[in-house]
C-alpha cells in the first residue's frame, strides 16, 4: 500500500512508568488469560491487555443467569469468578511468555488484606508488566459496600497495594458508581498510583415484565457496551483535567473513533472491552484503523491527541450542574 | 479451530410464519464443523442488537460448496432482523464453536429427543450418525401445535422414523414428549441399548433427563443460554452443576458444552 506520507504513525504511548506499542488495551473480564484469543489475533498487536480479576483463591461466580443483553449494551453480574492468583501464576502466565504485549493483571479483594496478598504474589512475576486493582469490589468488612465509593478508603488500599508490589506500575480502576469520579481519582493518586482506568460498569438492572422479576439472579449488574460511551467520555475529561495521572479511558469503545475520541478527552491509552464479547478482532483492528485515520490526518505521533478537547465556552460544568 | 468470517447468505426461506431456514456460504467453518456445534451469528449491522446469537449448525451441505444451514425461530428482536437479511448479505460468523455430540457405540440405538426449535441441532447429527455406520436413529419430536413443527420433510427424507407430541393435540399424541418416551424407556434390556440425544427448553430436558436416569440410560443434553461471547472469556453463559460442599460448581455452555452428559448438569 502507498502511504501518503513517509513512515508510520508513531502510535506507542507512555502512562507513568509503563510505555505500551500502541494505545489499544483488551480490558478485564473480556478477554480471559489472554490465549483464549489467539485463534483470531496475534496479542502482539495489540497494546496489552488486562487478565480476568484475580482472587487470592479460586472463585466460581454468581449463578446464572449472569448476562442480559440491553439497548446497545449488556448488564452482566458474573461474581468475579476466576481461578486464584496462584493457578494464574503456574498456568496462565507462563502460557503469555514472549506474546508480545504488555500483560497486565486485574487485582480485587474482599478486604484490604485479599488486596495486599494477590499483589504481593504478583510482584515480580515474570513477564507481567502492572497490575490494575479494582476497586468495585464489595469490601465484605464494610457492610458489602464497594471500595472504590470511599475516598479515604481507596487512599488506603491503593497504598497499602503500592507498598505491597513496588515493582510493578499499579493502575487503579475507578468505579463510576459515585457522585463525583475525580474525587476518587484524587483519592487512588493520594494513595500512589501510577495511573487510573475509567471507567468500570455502571449499576443497573434489567426486569423480566412477564415473570416480575429481576433478569439477573443476582439482581443487579453491571452495564457495559456503547450505550455507556457518552457517561464514559464525560468522565474521562473530568478526571482527565481535576486529577492529572495518566487514563486509559473505556466505555463502550467499539471503534477507532471512539478511541480516539477518549484520547482527545484525555486518555492516554484505551482499553476495549465489550466489544471482545460480539466481535473477537475489534481490537487489532482498531490499531490498524488508528494508525491509518491518523495518517490521513497527518498526526505523526498517536501520543500528541491526548487532552487535545478543546472547550470554546470555558470550563465544562462540574457534574452537579445541569 | 474456530474462525470468524463474513458468511454470504445464499438462500432464506422462510418455512412457515416464524421459522426459517438460512443457508450461509463460509468453507472454513463449512469443514471443521461437527454435529452439535454451533456458531455466533451477527443479526445486522450496528450495535442494537449489541451480540452475536449462538445457533445450532443444521446441517452442512454435502459436496465442496462450502454451506451450512441454519434453522431458527424468530423468538425476538435479534431473530427478527436476521429473518429480514436478504441473499446476498454478509454476516459476521464466528464458529465452529463448542463441544458436540459424542457418538454413540455402534450397537446403540440412538434416540433424537426435540422439543420446539431444539429440533435445528438434529438434522447434522442424523447425517453424522449415517456417515459413521452408527444405527439409524428415531425422533421424538414435541411442539406447542402442529404449526411449530418444521424440518419434517429431512427426516422422512432419511427415512427416521418420526412420533410427534403437540400440547393442544393437533398432531400426534396430545402432551409432551415425555409421553412417547416412557413406553420406549420402559423395557430396562431394551433402555440399556439406547441413548438420547436431547434439546429443547429447560423443563423438557429436566423431565427426560429424569426419565433416562430412572431408565439408566445415556443421556446427552444440548444446552442453551444466553451468551454473550461464545469463545469462553465473559462467563456468562454458564450452568450449574455438581459441586462440593461449598456449593455448585459452573460450567461454560459455549465451551465445556453445549452439549453435557444430563448426570454433569443441574438445570
Amino acid at each position: 500500500m502507498k502511504r501518503s506520507r513517509g513512515g508510520a504513525t508513531d502510535l506507542s504511548v507512555q502512562l507513568g512508568p509503563l510505555r505500551l506499542k500502541n494505545p489499544i488495551v483488551a480490558a478485564s473480564g473480556t478477554f480471559g488469560y489472554g490465549t483464549e484469543f489467539l485463534p483470531y489475533l496475534k496479542l502482539a498487536d495489540l497494546g496489552g491487555f488486562v487478565t480476568k480479576g484475580l482472587s487470592l483463591l479460586p472463585r466460581r461466580g454468581n449463578a446464572p443467569p449472569r448476562t442480559c443483553e440491553t439497548p446497545s449494551g449488556m448488564l452482566n453480574a458474573i461474581g468475579l469468578a476466576n481461578v486464584g492468583v496462584e493457578a494464574f501464576l503456574d498456568e496462565k502466565l507462563p502460557a503469555l511468555r514472549g506474546c508480545g504485549t504488555a500483560v497486565i493483571a486485574n487485582v480485587f479483594g474482599e478486604t484490604r488484606e485479599e488486596y495486599v496478598a494477590v499483589a504481593r504474589r504478583l510482584n515480580g512475576a515474570p513477564d507481567l508488566h502492572a497490575i490494575e486493582l479494582n476497586l468495585s469490589c464489595p469490601n465484605t468488612e464494610k457492610g458489602g459496600i464497594a471500595f472504590g465509593v470511599s475516598p479515604p478508603v481507596i487512599r488506603e488500599v491503593v497504598a497499602a497495594v503500592r507498598r505491597a508490589a513496588p515493582g510493578l506500575p499499579l493502575i487503579v480502576k475507578l468505579t463510576p458508581n459515585i457522585t463525583d469520579i475525580a474525587v476518587a481519582g484524587r483519592a487512588a493518586r493520594d494513595g500512589g498510583a501510577d495511573m487510573l482506568s475509567l471507567v468500570n460498569t455502571f449499576l443497573g438492572m434489567a426486569v423480566d415484565l412477564r415473570a416480575r422479576r429481576p433478569v439477573l439472579d443476582n439482581v443487579v449488574g453491571g452495564l457495559s457496551g456503547p450505550a455507556i460511551k457518552p457517561l464514559a467520555l464525560y468522565m474521562v475529561q473530568r478526571v482527565y483535567r481535576e486529577v492529572g495521572l495518566p487514563i486509559m479511558g473505556m466505555g463502550g469503545i467499539s471503534g477507532a473513533e471512539d478511541a480516539l475520541e477518549f484520547m482527545v478527552a484525555g486518555s492516554a491509552a484505551v482499553q476495549v472491552g465489550t466489544a471482545n464479547f460480539f466481535d473477537p478482532t475489534a481490537s487489532v483492528r482498531m490499531v490498524r484503523d488508528i494508525d491509518a485515520w491518523c495518517r490521513r490526518e497527518g498526526i505523526r505521533a498517536v501520543r500528541e491527541l491526548t487532552g487535545t478537547l478543546q472547550f470554546p465556552h470555558g470550563a465544562p460544568p462540574a457534574p452537579c450542574a445541569g | 479451530m474456530p474462525f470468524d468470517t463474513p458468511a454470504a447468505v445464499v438462500r432464506h426461506e422462510s418455512l412457515n410464519r416464524d421459522h426459517f431456514l438460512l443457508t450461509l456460504e463460509s468453507p472454513s467453518i463449512a469443514r471443521a464443523a461437527r454435529a452439535g456445534q454451533f456458531v455466533m451469528l451477527q443479526t445486522r449491522d450496528g450495535t442494537d442488537p449489541l451480540l452475536r446469537r449462538p445457533m445450532s449448525i443444521f446441517r452442512v451441505l454435502p459436496g465442496r460448496s462450502g454451506r451450512f444451514q441454519i434453522l431458527y425461530k424468530v423468538v425476538g428482536r435479534g431473530t427478527r432482523y436476521l429473518a429480514g437479511q436478504p441473499v446476498g448479505a454478509r454476516l459476521a460468523t464466528l464458529g465452529p464453536l463448542g463441544n458436540g455430540f459424542r457418538l454413540p457405540p455402534a450397537g446403540t440405538r440412538p434416540v433424537l429427543v426435540s422439543g420446539g426449535i431444539g429440533i435445528a441441532i438434529f438434522p447434522f447429527l442424523v447425517e453424522t450418525l449415517a456417515k459413521t455406520r452408527r444405527r439409524a436413529p428415531v425422533l421424538v419430536y414435541g411442539a406447542r401445535t402442529k404449526g411449530d413443527l418444521a424440518a419434517l420433510g429431512f427426516f422422512r427424507a432419511q427415512r427416521v422414523p418420526v412420533r410427534l407430541a403437540t400440547e393442544d393435540g393437533s398432531v400426534g399424541v396430545r402432551g409432551f414428549v415425555t409421553r412417547l418416551l416412557e413406553p420406549l424407556l420402559a423395557a430396562p434390556e431394551e433402555a440399556a441399548q439406547l441413548e438420547l440425544f436431547v434439546c429443547g427448553p429447560t423443563p423438557m430436558l429436566q423431565a427426560v433427563a429424569a426419565l433416562a436416569a430412572r431408565a439408566g440410560a445415556p443421556c446427552q443434553l444440548a444446552l442453551e443460554s444466553q451468551m454473550p461471547c461464545g469463545i469462553g472469556v465473559c462467563l456468562g453463559c454458564v450452568v450449574r452443576c455438581p459441586g462440593d460442599d461449598q456449593g455448585p460448581m459452573f460450567r461454560r455452555v459455549c465451551t465445556e458444552g453445549p452439549v453435557f452428559r444430563a448426570t454433569e448438569v443441574l438445570l
